[in-house]
Formats: structure tokens, sequence, C-alpha cells
């Protein structure tokens, strides 16, 4: 993939309420964005615009054409009924025969490493700190080119974050990556990130 | 919780029999221990299994039938809203109309033969129906996006995501459409007597006033009605425990 993710005059209404307004930006390709700004801002908006779930009321997006785009929502989004394996291997479904076996054994090692237990239960029995970190997997190994975080992190105690943090960091290193968050500490994951602040309606580099 | 159901029934099993000894007509009550002597008689001619197997199986094969026809048109009607709307005053229909009728009206058209298979499909299809679509329109619209997001294959989508919000709807369907078919398929045979039924067998007791076989045809059939749903119901709980335990 080439090419960045750019915002041109971005229009975003729900109603009368106008979350974003001429918004513009073009985020570098193969860079970590930190998308900052208060809550209510439209930082998910934004996630949702790049992420082609909501259409701009003028303006444009675009994407590289071809994108693989994976990403974490404001809920966990999982299949209640499926295991953390199962979920995590979701946009890997198709896959068969030794090809399973290696991205089983991959799914198995993340587990293991952001402290998740490997067994047969399905999601809707584990806590809500054990399925955020099963979204985050599912985002992190679905090998795609743009990855889209919604405060991933929010709620999980320090030493989660840090065992999680360890392992996505080197994963996501160097691919697209829209990381929103109100904690501004969350900096410190990424090397040299580009920050952005969403406030009244617009994108600034800040 | 298992013993006290126990208790209950065999209080109303006790009163049953006593009932019958203060009637003292066998013609009007007959007591649960003879009942049970008739049936067990009944059991060991090979009509009696003749009887009951004829009659599950082509109740069975209407079942199925409308297993197979209410999810196929379910799946379709939630993509294709013209056929969503052009169904529902059919499946209005089947719900709404006494068996009955149909049971006198499908006599006109089939043989009497075939007359179960097409009630228990009559039976089974409307619920089915209702239930599958159901499922799918409330499989959670949160997922669907998610999907869309990472670019999961429709045939992916359509096994992982719509078939597990779908399977509750369905087992619960199922439960319904098997009881009713079965009962609603003998109640066909009882109107149109084909030949070695169970249906055909309730009615000659009817005939001859044979209180004791009536009992114990309504026995044969409700042990039939709570075994199958046992099993039915068991097989698909382990296979979907199964199949939600797949790594």
């Amino acid at each position: 993939m080439s090419g960045g993710i750019a915002l041109r005059g971005v229009d975003k209404r729900y109603g009368g309420i106008v979350v974003l307004a001429g918004a513009s930006a073009v985020l570098d390709a193969g860079r970590a964005h930190l998308l900052t700004g208060p809550s209510g801002a439209g930082k998910t908006t934004l996630l949702r615009l790049v992420a082609g779930l909501e259409r701009p009321d003028g303006g444009e997006v675009s994407l590289p054409s071809g994108a693989r785009l994976a990403m974490t929502f404001q809920e966990d989004r999982l299949c209640e009924n499926l295991t953390a394996t199962a979920n995590i291997r979701l946009p890997h479904a198709h896959l068969r025969g030794a090809a399973l076996e290696a991205f089983l054994a991959r799914e198995r090692d993340a587990l293991g490493a952001v402290g998740l237990p490997v067994d047969s239960r399905p999601v809707r029995e584990l806590s809500g700190g054990q399925r955020r970190r099963v979204a985050i997997l599912r985002a992190v190994l679905a090998d795609a080119d743009v990855l889209l975080f919604d405060e991933p992190l929010k709620g999980m105690d320090e030493r989660t974050v840090e065992r999680v943090m360890d392992f996505v960091c080197p994963l996501i290193a160097g691919k697209t990556v829209l990381w929103a968050t109100h904690d501004p500490r969350e900096r410190r994951f990424f090397p040299s990130p580009a920050q952005w602040e969403v406030r009244d309606g617009r994108i600034l580099r800040t | 919780m298992w013993g006290v159901r126990l208790l209950a029934v065999c209080f109303w099993l006790l009163v049953w029999q006593l009932a019958a000894w203060a009637i003292d007509a066998r013609i009007i009550l007959v007591g649960p221990l003879e009942v049970l002597a008739r049936l067990a008689t009944l059991a060991t001619t090979g009509e009696f299994w003749a009887s009951a197997g004829i009659s599950l199986g082509r109740i069975a094969l209407g079942l199925v039938a409308g297993i197979v026809a209410g999810v196929a048109l379910a799946a379709a009607a939630s993509r294709v809203r013209v056929l969503r709307e052009l169904l529902a005053p059919l499946v209005g229909a089947l719900k709404a109309v006494p068996v009955a009728s149909f049971v006198i009206l499908v006599l006109l058209w089939v043989s009497s033969s075939s007359l179960s298979i097409v009630i228990a499909w009559i039976m089974a299809f409307p619920i089915i129906y209702a239930n599958v679509l159901e499922g799918i329109e409330q499989t959670d619209p949160q997922l669907l996006e998610m999907a869309d997001v990472f670019g999961v294959r429709p045939l992916d989508r359509l096994r992982l995501i719509y078939l597990s919000q779908v399977l509750p709807y369905f087992r619960v369907a199922l439960s319904l459409a098997l009881g009713l078919s079965w009962k609603a398929g003998i109640a066909a045979e009882v109107i149109g007597l084909p030949d070695l039924t169970i249906g055909e067998h309730l009615y000659d007791a009817k005939v001859y006033l044979d209180t004791p076989d009536l009992f114990a045809w309504t026995v044969a059939i409700v042990v039939v009605s709570v075994a199958l749903e046992a099993i039915v119901g068991r097989a698909l709980d382990a296979a979907l425990a199964r199949w939600e335990a797949r790594p």
C-alpha cells in the first residue's frame, strides 16, 4: 500500500449537531497518528468516516485503493458464541489445513502474550477486560494496512496496558495507525507519532 | 426439583386410578394400570411398531420439508423485501386457518397416505419461517459493521455471524414445530384414515368404543412426542456446544 489517508473539507452532522465542519488532514502512510480531543469532539466520527462506515455530508475522505482495514470499536463487537481464537480469526475465517494451523499457533501465542487463557469457552463467558483484549488482537492480527483504534485501552489497568502494548507495538510498527485516545500518556507507545487534535469540528496538527 | 415433579406426577396418576375405580366403567375411563397393561400388549405386536413407524416417517418427512422451505424462504425474504411482503399473508393464513379445515381441503388434493406429510409441512413451515426471519432481522448491526470493516467474506459472514445469531431462534422454532407437526399429523390421520397408521388405530378405538386402546395409543403418541423433543433438543444442543467450542 502506498499513499496516506486524506480528508478534504469534510463536513459531518448528526441531525442538528455539527461534528465536523471543513475538517482537512493528510495522514501519512506507514506511521502512527495519535488522535486526541475531549469526549464528543468527533474522534469516533472521524474513525468511522475513514473506515467507510459513514459518508461525509460534504468534502471527501480518500484511502489508498485496496487498503485492508482493521478496527477496534468503542464496543468489543465480538461474536458472543465463538471462542476467543475463532473471534480473532474472523477476518481469516477462510483459512484451512496447514495455513489454519499456522494461524492458530500465532493466535495462541498472542493470547498467552496478553495474558488471556487459551480454552474452548465462548467469549460471552470472558470478563469485560478479557473481551477487550480479544478485540484488540483481532485488529492487530488481521494483517491490515490501516489500523483504526478507538480508545482501545480505556478502563484497562496499568499492568495489563503494558503487557498488551509490549505485544501490540512491534506488530503495528510501520503500518498506518489511527489511535484515538483521551489519555496523552499513550503517546509513549509510539516512537514519533503524528499528533492530531479534533476540536471545534476540525482536525489540527499539534 | 425433580423429586417434587415426580411426586406431582404420582399424585395425578393416583387420582386417575382412584377415579377409574370409583366410576368403574371402562368405556368412560380406564385407569393407568390397565392402560399400561394394554400398551404392553400392543407393543408386542408388529402392527403397533409398523403403524408408529409409518406415522412417524411421514410426519418427519413433512417436518423436514417445512424446515428446509422455512429456512430457505426466510433467508431469501430477509434480502428481498418484495418476497417478504408477498409471503406475509400466506404465512398468516397458514397460521390462522384451523388444522381441521386444512385436513379436509388437502384430502381433496392428495391421497390419504400423503395427507400427514402435507399437514406436518403446513404446521412446521410458518413457525420456522417466522422465527428464522426474526433471528436474521435481529442480527446485531454492529457486528455486520465490524465484518464490513474487516472485509469478512460473504460465506464466513453467513457462517459465523448470521448463523450464530439465528441458531437460538431456530432452536425454539424447531421445538415448537416438532410438537405441533406430530400432533396435527396424527389428527389428520384420524380424519383421512390412511392404512396402518396411529390415526387409524385411534379411529378404530372410537368406532369400537375401545377406551383402553384409545388411552394406550394416546400414551404412545405422548411418549413419542416427549422422546423426539428430548432427542432432537439434546442433539441440537450438543452440536451447538461443539460448534461454539471450535478453536
